[in-house]
């Protein structure tokens, strides 16, 4: 046990004196995971609250192009144009200012959009009530509604604007038959009704109801924060094995791994103590990581990190990560042959692992393939973990499967770089 | 088992991939208690590989080695319990100060707590390293290193000491120092192998020198004996240089 105590001190030691390296350790997350949050939550709230700019060209001066321009206006999600440099908006200066990224997408609702609506519901009515000759086809005209998007905006983005597009015409269209199919059937009456107003016509039968698959039912509403603090957190604990892998680089490269296979105390011993010490380090940057969440966050004018139910589980899977990292640094070190190789392989295959893991993007928007892999990278399934806790609400018993991968990974991870060492001393 | 020898060497080879020559071959010595022995040998005559497969570094191919009657194989921790190693790397946290090394190294030995404040004391003093003990290890000079580095080693007074190149690199003042240090130790009962290109170093400290080159062991003897046995040497220099050619080696 002295022994133990005295490796971590000397771990503990080391890594005070290395200022560039605690900086690392500490510094550069904490400064990561508040940029991050602060440009996701602003790009999030881009959308959401001021709106992504749309020009939008209205040809048509009619019920079609009118509704949608109304429609447009009051859509959270658009910052309405229809001048370009204070003059009207022509398709032509659209596209070329959408070229200079002064707007995402232009709507160009083409002369007589609305008329041909109407004139393919008046065939539709003629046809449906027996009026068309027979043998004669009526003709249909068409519009064409043309949207011109600046090759940066997100696929998810003008997918959203499409289909509200289709739920303006689509509402225009089932207005103008409404209209229509009630003139022709006044018309069949023997006294014409009297024109009202219908009390049914405006009321909403089908109601929308958005809620959260969440057992923090009330507490939390998804956010940058909610959502990339546990993310950027996975991901600076990862890194610990930078430093991690220099510490035992240069303990091979300086000689004193000479000397430790000289003593009569294990190697392992010497091991575990670093795996101690780095897991305590992880825990700490992990209960700093919280702090910003808690209270930084707020201050920059964001949402608070809201923890879950569940401390315990909180802790368990901290725990879990950390040894999951400290043992993948411990499993990198064995395997490099020099320090500047450790320190390609490390960050190069966490940037890799956070990848497939779900950290830069979610992985229900990656490919099956990539899905599929991502279920092998342990990052995903730490956060995986922490999206339990902090999202679903989920407890400790709902996230042991992540926990128990964690550190299943951290013990192969131990074995293999264990026999790696020694069939190196084999040789 | 002979109780006056150390160290029984027999039969031991040792090759490393991709190397097309062994290390070392066939090697066979016996080395006495008490000994302050010198393995001597041009750049890649095998002498660190042997003292690494002497203190349990790696196995050889072939052969067999006991430490004090315990064979290598099948007793490594007991035959770490009796030997101190001081490698020719500094081997030592450049960040933590000369006390804090010898904190950590003695403890990794086992040394009891109490026991080993007093000996970190006795030899800082001794190896006049006191003053500069709570100074980091980056900031001392190249003798001031060498003689943490062989303070480590001894903390836990092994009964045999091995010594890679101890004084290389090192000013006249810290190597007459050093030597001094390790002629008390062996004088106390410490048995020490030694390896240096210092030959006249070796001549003076040595009681028992072996020369190897190519893996293999030239010439084996007291250095005095050694140089009276070689026509026209005046010293172990001249026994050497007639042995392993004066061509340069890589």
């Amino acid at each position: 046990m002295r022994r133990l105590i005295a490796a971590m001190k000397k771990e503990v030691l080391l890594l005070i004196r290395d200022k560039i390296g605690l900086s690392i350790l500490f510094i550069m997350p904490m400064v990561l995971i508040t940029v991050m949050t602060l440009i996701q939550d602003a790009a999030f709230s881009n959308i959401n609250e001021e709106g992504v700019p749309v020009v939008f060209i209205n040809n048509d001066q009619d019920t079609l192009g009118n509704r949608i321009e109304a429609g447009l206006k009051q859509a959270e999600m658009v910052k309405f144009f229809d001048e370009i440099d204070g003059k009207k908006a022509t398709p032509e200066s659209a596209m070329e200012a959408i070229k200079q990224g002064k707007f995402l997408v232009g709507i160009v609702i083409p002369e007589g959009a609305t008329e041909a609506v109407e004139d393919n519901v008046l065939n539709i009515v003629a046809e449906s009530m027996g009026m068309e000759e027979e043998g004669v086809e009526l003709e249909t005209k068409t519009a064409e509604v043309r949207l011109i998007i600046d090759p940066v905006a997100s696929k998810s983005f003008v997918i959203s604007i499409s289909s509200q597009l289709r739920e303006y015409i689509s509402s225009v269209k089932t207005q103008i038959m409404f209209e229509t199919f009630k003139g022709e059937i006044a018309s069949l009456l023997p006294e014409e009704p009297e024109e009202k107003e219908s009390k049914y016509a405006g009321k909403q039968v089908i109601l929308y109801n958005q809620e959260y698959a969440s057992a923090l039912v009330g507490e939390i509403a998804p956010s940058a924060v909610q959502h990339n603090v546990p993310a950027w957190t996975i991901f600076s604990l990862f890194f610990i094995v930078i430093p991690l892998v220099g510490s035992i680089m240069r303990e091979k490269t300086e000689g004193s791994v000479f000397r430790f296979h000289t003593i009569p105390a294990s190697y392992l011993l010497q091991s575990n103590a670093k795996v101690l010490v780095y897991v305590g380090v992880c825990m700490v940057q992990f209960v700093l990581m919280l702090l910003i969440g808690l209270f930084l966050m707020p201050v920059l004018g964001m949402d608070r990190l809201i923890l879950g139910n569940s401390y315990v589980g909180l802790f368990v899977i901290a725990l879990a990560s950390s040894m999951a990292a400290t043992g993948y640094g411990v499993l990198v070190g064995a395997l490099a042959a020099t320090q500047q190789q450790g320190a390609i392989l490390g960050s190069l295959s966490i940037l890799v692992l956070s990848a497939l893991g779900g950290i830069w993007v979610p992985t229900y928007v990656m490919p099956d393939i990539m899905r599929s892999i991502s279920h092998f990278s342990p990052l995903n399934w730490a956060l995986d973990g922490f999206y339990g806790l902090f999202l679903r609400g989920e407890g400790l018993t709902e996230i042991l499967p992540h926990v128990g991968l964690l550190v299943a990974f951290f013990v192969a991870c131990i074995a293999v770089a264990t026999a790696i060492n020694k069939s190196k001393r084999k040789v | 088992m002979d109780s006056t020898k150390i160290i029984e060497v027999e039969l031991i080879s040792k090759s490393f991939a991709g190397k097309e020559t062994p290390a070392v071959k066939n090697l066979s010595f016996t080395i006495k208690k008490n000994e302050a022995f010198g393995l001597l040998g041009p750049n890649g005559a095998g002498k660190t590989t042997t003292i690494s497969m002497l203190c349990g570094l790696f196995n050889p191919n072939s052969g067999s080695v006991k430490v004090n009657g315990f064979d290598l194989r099948t007793d490594l921790d007991k035959v770490k319990h009796q030997i101190g190693v001081v490698p020719q790397d500094i081997a030592l946290y450049p960040t933590l100060t000369g006390r804090e090394n010898l904190e950590f190294y003695g403890a990794m030995y086992g040394v009891p707590k109490q026991k080993l404040k007093l000996e970190i004391e006795h030899w800082l003093n001794k190896l006049e390293m006191a003053v500069s003990a709570n100074k980091r290890v980056e900031t001392y000079s190249g003798g001031m290193k060498r003689r943490i580095n062989l303070i480590a080693g001894i903390l836990h007074k092994p009964e045999l000491l091995f010594l890679d190149e101890p004084t290389v690199g090192v000013d006249v003042q810290s190597r007459a120092a050093i030597m001094s240090h390790l002629k008390d130790l062996n004088d106390a009962g410490m048995t020490i192998i030694y390896t240096s290109h210092h030959l006249e170093e070796a001549e003076k400290f040595c009681s028992d020198v072996a020369i190897i080159d190519a893996g293999e062991i030239i010439a084996r003897g007291k250095p005095t004996d050694l140089v009276t046995s070689h026509e026209g040497c005046r010293d172990l220099e001249d026994v050497f240089l007639k042995l392993t050619n004066v061509k340069m080696r890589d």
